[in-house]
């Protein structure tokens, strides 16, 4: 159970962001019920913009965007931080 | 023997009665003067604890309002909000409020820091004799059920930092410079503002810092579909919330006849009797509404009512005759009923309907003043003049506005400023792990219900161990690597 908790995670306009060692998930709708899985060897980039009301924008391989609006600056930071240094941990910038 | 015992005794009363005679020679009688004060004072100290009591109430509508798992975190931050808004109004804010600012009194006073000041250094209350210790605490009362709004609306997601960091602000700044403005002798009191008892000081400035923080904060999570449509999050226990209702409607015949701040020769009785009407009135309009809107009674949005209404009454329970009272409530539970639906359909998450109820019932009371208020009511409060329906024209109605605009406007833009810099910063919310399990255990450790009782939201790698686990039943797209 303990290996499933996410090691970082934030709240956007109706959508949530959990990053697991391996993963990075955008979860939405009524209870969560719809949720997008994003490996990591899949993510290219994450960014922040904004200060107030950042925006997380995360880059795949396969050319999608998914952002993730209205976020406090310190999660937004928290989950880019920890996309990173996940993808550095495994090697996956290689 | 009898003789000696009978003289015995005769010592023995004189004696007892000698310190008697003595004290009564000492003080004289009290006089008209003193009993009149003693009366007031005893009147101001009794509403002040009835206003005191409605953060019960508050805390009871929240706790109903709110689910199973939130209700701890709720309790704890009325308990903070007290605290830390007793404080800071004692230790800056009366000040703020009431004391002579000298070249700055249109806009803030500037002394008695501390309560250190006497009568005359509290000039904005110098029309009431009761001592200023009285003042200090209805007031501060008041001060805290404006902070008590603001957190309405932001159930359930907050974190408690960002309430006791804001509540220092609000109750030490914001509130003040508004409270001076319109009772403190400040610019719209020049204007003859009339706002009695404060639906805009105490319930518009509340509602708009609450308005603030919500809009930075966003939605609880699931409480819009992934088509943004608002989804019902109900509240878990409606007979406390109806509790929370009528203990805040109870306090409020100390809130607004208690505004008299005098019992002898003040129309509280009158006061007392619009505030009741009021929200009766109230009441039934929401009640209608609801029914009109989803063909069945909504029992919280009849409460809302008719705090909706008791808020709009607050300005003009002193200016207006029996009948508008009731208008003036029953058109405020309409309007509450209308803003709420609007606001959850604009994607503003107001668990409570703070803004609808205590924002637009503030907003209308305010106007409602400027509309129905009577010649000789306005002329025994001695504030401003008759409203647009009693021949006043547009002149009190276009000051109610001005008051609304400048206040709501003022409490609006600096409250986003805080919220935003605490945003940037600490962040306003929890994480989501921490809402979906609720904020009690998250954040206090504790629950405010038996373990057992508890419903949390199941969730990604924490839910219980019975819950399926919504990421290998459901996964959409991409893979793990």
């Amino acid at each position: 159970m303990e290996q499933n908790r996410p090691l970082a995670q934030g709240a956007g306009t109706n959508l949530v962001v959990n990053v697991y060692n391996d993963r990075v998930e955008f979860v939405s709708g009524w209870q969560g019920q719809t949720v997008v899985a994003v490996g990591l060897r899949q993510v290219v980039d994450a960014a922040v913009r904004g200060v107030i009301n950042a925006t997380l924008t995360v880059e795949t391989n396969d050319g999608r965007r998914i952002n993730v609006e209205r976020m406090a600056l310190p999660d937004a930071r928290q989950i880019k931080a920890t996309i990173e240094r996940q993808k550095k941990t495994a090697g996956l910038y290689e | 023997m009898r003789r000696f015992v009978l003289l015995t005794m005769a010592v023995l009363m004189l004696v007892a009665a000698v310190p008697g005679l003595a004290l009564a020679q000492e003080e004289a009688p009290p006089t008209v003067e003193e009993m009149v004060l003693a009366v007031d004072t005893l009147w101001v100290i009794v509403a002040a604890m009835l206003v005191i009591f409605m953060q019960a109430g508050f805390a009871m509508l929240e706790v109903g309002f709110s689910r199973m798992k939130n209700v701890g975190s709720v309790v704890a931050k009325i308990l903070a909000m007290m605290g830390i808004g007793i404080v800071m109004f004692w230790a800056i804010g009366f000040g703020l409020t009431f004391s002579d600012g000298g070249g700055l009194n249109p806009i803030i006073g500037t002394g008695g820091f501390f309560l250190t000041g006497d009568a005359e250094t509290y000039a904005g209350l110098a029309w009431t004799a009761v001592p200023v210790s009285a003042k200090f605490l209805f007031q501060v009362a008041f001060a805290l059920v404006s902070l008590a709004i603001v957190w309405g609306t932001m159930l359930e997601r907050t974190k408690f930092a960002v309430y006791c960091i804001f509540a220092v602000v609000f109750a030490g700044l914001i509130y003040p410079i508004v409270g001076h403005w319109i009772w403190g002798g400040g610019w719209l009191a020049g204007f003859g503002m009339q706002d009695f008892a404060g639906s805009t000081v105490v319930h518009l400035s509340g509602a708009m810092a609450a308005l603030a923080g919500t809009l930075l904060l966003g939605p609880r999570i699931g409480k819009y579909d992934d088509e943004g449509r608002p989804q019902s999050i109900a509240g878990h226990n409606m007979p406390l919330a109806v509790l929370g209702v009528i203990i805040l409607w109870i306090g409020w015949f100390g809130f607004n006849p208690g505004s008299t701040m005098a019992a002898v020769g003040a129309s509280f009785a009158d006061i007392a009797l619009t505030t009741n009407l009021a929200a009766g009135a109230g009441v039934l309009g929401a009640m209608l509404m609801s029914y009109a809107y989803r063909r069945h009674v909504d029992v919280g949005m009849a409460g809302n009512g008719a705090i909706a209404a008791l808020v709009a009454i607050t300005a003009a329970c002193a200016f207006v005759d029996p009948w508008a009272s009731i208008v003036i409530g029953f058109v405020a539970g309409i309007i509450m009923y209308s803003v709420l639906i609007f606001v959850d359909s604009i994607g503003v998450d107001d668990p409570l309907g703070a803004i609808a109820a205590h924002g637009m019932g503030g907003i209308w009371g305010t106007l409602s003043t400027g509309l129905f208020a009577t010649p000789a009511l306005v002329e025994s409060t001695g504030v401003g003049n008759p409203g647009l329906f009693y021949g006043g024209g547009f002149a009190q109605l276009g000051v109610q506005a001005l008051g609304i605009v400048a206040c709501g406007g003022f409490v609006f833009l600096v409250s986003y400023g805080v919220f935003a810099a605490l945003k940037a910063t600490i962040g306003l919310r929890v994480k989501p792990e921490q809402e979906l399990d609720g904020l009690d255990i998250s954040e206090h450790g504790v629950y405010g219900y038996s373990e057992q009782l508890i419903a949390t939201d199941y969730q990604n790698g924490s839910g219980g161990s019975s819950i399926p686990d919504p990421i290998n039943s459901r996964r959409t797209a991409g893979g793990t690597a």
